[in-house]
């Protein structure tokens, strides 16, 4: 058994398999143990599959307390498993946030929420941020906190999948990436550990500055483009996984955060384009 | 005794729990869906100040989610009359729906898993037609299941609106046309009051504290329901507090043929949750109690499969599968239970 902090949740997992365990350390390093054991929000276990799977094809399931949400997995996939299990964890529990399906990062302590959509390229341009001098705050949540309108960071592993693993082992010879899982049902997979100081500076909160939101084309210049606020509003209201769920905070949430950010739509091609791009963006007047 | 419950029972006493304690109890409350009403209830006794940090936000979101819940019923509602009152159907609200219309202390921080409502017998036909038209679906196709529901069920069979999730029950009767029991459709609908600045009606209040004893204790299983529990706790309460409530109580049982479920609803309220039941009420419903064998395994069986065990202990099976048991004996006659239990076996097998 062991307990890791991920953010503001704590996980404790129970599982016979010890190569999961070597990755969960490898991957959330000074957060595993760091807590006290005794007090955990989610209770989840990856547990080997039937008995007659033991021999042939092993697999891999994930459970919670009560409930065993996803069909099970190639017992090489474990490590998948376990960060799906936990963001379905997260968006089925963490309604004391407006939960954005965005990245998100820091700079000079303001964040950038980069919302994601089909083909948008998020976690790819989250991990190229990552390695060059962005904090990472989150790549699959942006967890906005509705009372305070402060980015709460989620530091998780980054999966990227298929051609983005060639692409960012290219971009930075340090990119700290774990085994590739082949053939998952969203191809291959790889993770990209999140950094010493993004796990370690975990519970700072940090006011959202820019919203920009991704399109990757292949062969395109970089072009960034003002987006009116009501179109920003929409979008991002769209892009909260519970944005109905909070009812009336949800509604002001993004409309503050919106008001309070520049609003950007932005296209690309290539990744050292579009970094520089965003390292250029206005710093909000103090 | 479980944590969940002694917090429920007396929720000041979270005050002195240990971090592993805060844990276990938070497991059960996410295992029994109780979040939402554990929050509420801890801020009315003041004490959510109390919490660990995560539990606190961890039972705040739950409160959120069963507010949304909640806005979903109440717009479940207002589609169902718009299709039903043009027809002159009346809707009598039943359960969850009821208590959030009603607005009382109950349905804080409640879930819901569908909207129950009750329409005349006589304009069922009416109804069906009407709900059809504005666009609910019935959600089984299955030939028995469809018979099953409408030569021997209390309801329709379960709807659903083809744009929205909640699933609605349109109910004729409160308990099934097969049971042991069989309330007056007519007697309810009699004592049922207008709710103000709206188009339904509600239980009077013994009535509603009946109907949800019935639910728990002649037609529903029992094991795990511990929100159906909370639920008469909490009603006895309130409801009691007004007044003459508790004298018209029994009368109206006895009326309705509900005595049984409801002498079940104080005995074990009492034991499990320390509801205040007056003396003398309980004393005067040891009439309705059962024989004394069929009275000591109830008292064997039902506090075991109702506190909370699952996730932090085993889960007592072989007390909720004789209660299971039960709860279809009390629902048809041997004959037709021995038909139904051998159909669902063969449906099960085939599966």
């Amino acid at each position: 058994m062991l307990t890791y902090r991920v953010g503001p949740f704590s996980v404790r997992l129970r599982t016979p398999l010890h190569d999961l365990i070597q990755l969960v350390r490898w991957c959330y390093g000074t957060n595993v143990d760091a807590e006290p054991r005794d007090l955990a929000l989610f209770n989840v276990a990856v547990e080997k599959g039937s008995l007659s799977r033991r021999l042939f094809a092993p697999q891999a399931v994930f459970r919670t307390d009560s409930e065993t949400p996803f069909q099970p997995f190639p017992r090489d996939h474990a490590f998948a498993l376990l960060e799906w299990g936990l963001n379905w964890c997260i968006a089925t529990r963490a309604h004391q946030y407006l939960m954005l399906h965005s990245a998100a990062l820091e700079r000079d302590g303001h964040a950038l929420i980069l919302p994601a959509i089909p083909g948008s390229g998020k976690s790819t341009l989250a991990a190229a941020l990552a390695l060059s001098g962005w904090r990472l705050l989150s790549d699959e949540f942006g967890l906005l906190d509705w009372k305070t309108g402060l980015l709460q960071p989620v530091p998780r592993a980054i999966p990227l999948k298929n051609d983005s693993i060639e692409i960012i082992r290219r971009f930075s010879p340090q990119a700290d990436l774990g085994p590739v899982f082949p053939r998952t049902r969203k191809g291959d997979v790889a993770h990209l550990r999140p950094d010493k100081q993004a796990l370690s500076r975990d519970m700072e909160t940090v006011r959202p500055a820019w919203i920009v939101f991704p399109r990757y084309r292949a062969g395109s210049s970089v072009r960034l483009t003002p987006l009116p606020r009501h179109l920003a509003f929409v979008r991002l209201s769209q892009n909260a996984f519970n944005y109905r769920l909070i009812g009336v905070a949800g509604f002001a949430a993004v409309e503050h955060v919106v008001d309070t950010c520049s609003c950007w739509s932005a296209e690309y091609g290539g990744l050292d384009s579009i970094l520089s791009a965003l390292d250029r963006l206005p710093s909000p007047a103090p | 005794m479980s944590l969940l419950l002694q917090a429920l029972r007396r929720p000041g006493t979270v005050r002195d729990l240990s971090l592993s304690a805060w844990d276990r109890l938070l497991r059960e409350v996410h295992a029994h869906r109780l979040g939402g009403r554990l929050s509420c209830l801890l801020e009315r006794h003041g004490v959510e100040a109390d919490c660990p940090a995560l539990v606190g936000h961890d039972l705040d979101a739950q409160r959120c989610f069963a507010r949304y819940k909640q806005s979903q019923v109440r717009l479940e509602l207002r589609k169902l009359n718009k299709a039903l009152a043009p027809v002159g159907v009346p809707m009598l609200l039943l359960k969850g729906a009821a208590y959030a219309l009603a607005d009382l202390e109950v349905a804080r921080g409640r879930d819901f898993a569908d909207v129950d409502i009750m329409v005349p017998r006589t304009q069922l036909e009416t109804a069906e037609t009407a709900l059809e038209r504005g666009g609910w679906l019935s959600e089984t196709r299955d030939r028995y299941d469809q018979r099953y529901y409408r030569r021997w069920m209390h309801e329709l069979p379960p709807l659903h609106h083809r744009t929205r999730l909640l699933e609605v029950d349109v109910h004729h009767a409160l308990l099934p046309l097969t049971g042991r029991v069989r309330p007056d459709p007519e007697l309810l609908w009699a004592a049922s009051r207008p709710l103000p600045d709206s188009p339904y009606r509600v239980l009077c209040p013994e009535d509603m504290l009946l109907h949800s004893a019935a639910q728990l204790f002649q037609d529903g299983e029992i094991a795990g329901d511990l929100s159906g529990l909370l639920d008469l706790h909490q009603l006895m309460q309130e409801l009691g507090d007004e007044a003459g409530f508790w004298d018209r109580l029994l009368p109206r049982a006895e009326q309705l043929e509900l005595g049984r479920p409801l002498y079940y609803a104080l005995r074990y309220c009492r034991r499990l949750l320390d509801t205040p039941v007056p003396n003398e009420v309980m004393r005067a419903a040891e009439a309705f109690a059962p024989g004394q064998l069929n009275g000591r395994l109830m008292d064997l069986l039902v506090p075991r499969v109702l506190e909370p065990r699952y996730p932090t202990r085993r889960p007592a099976h072989i007390s909720a599968w004789l209660l299971y048991l039960r709860s279809h004996w009390l629902r048809m006659p041997p004959g037709l239970l021995a038909l139904h239990l051998l159909r669902k076996g063969l449906r099960r097998g085939s599966h």
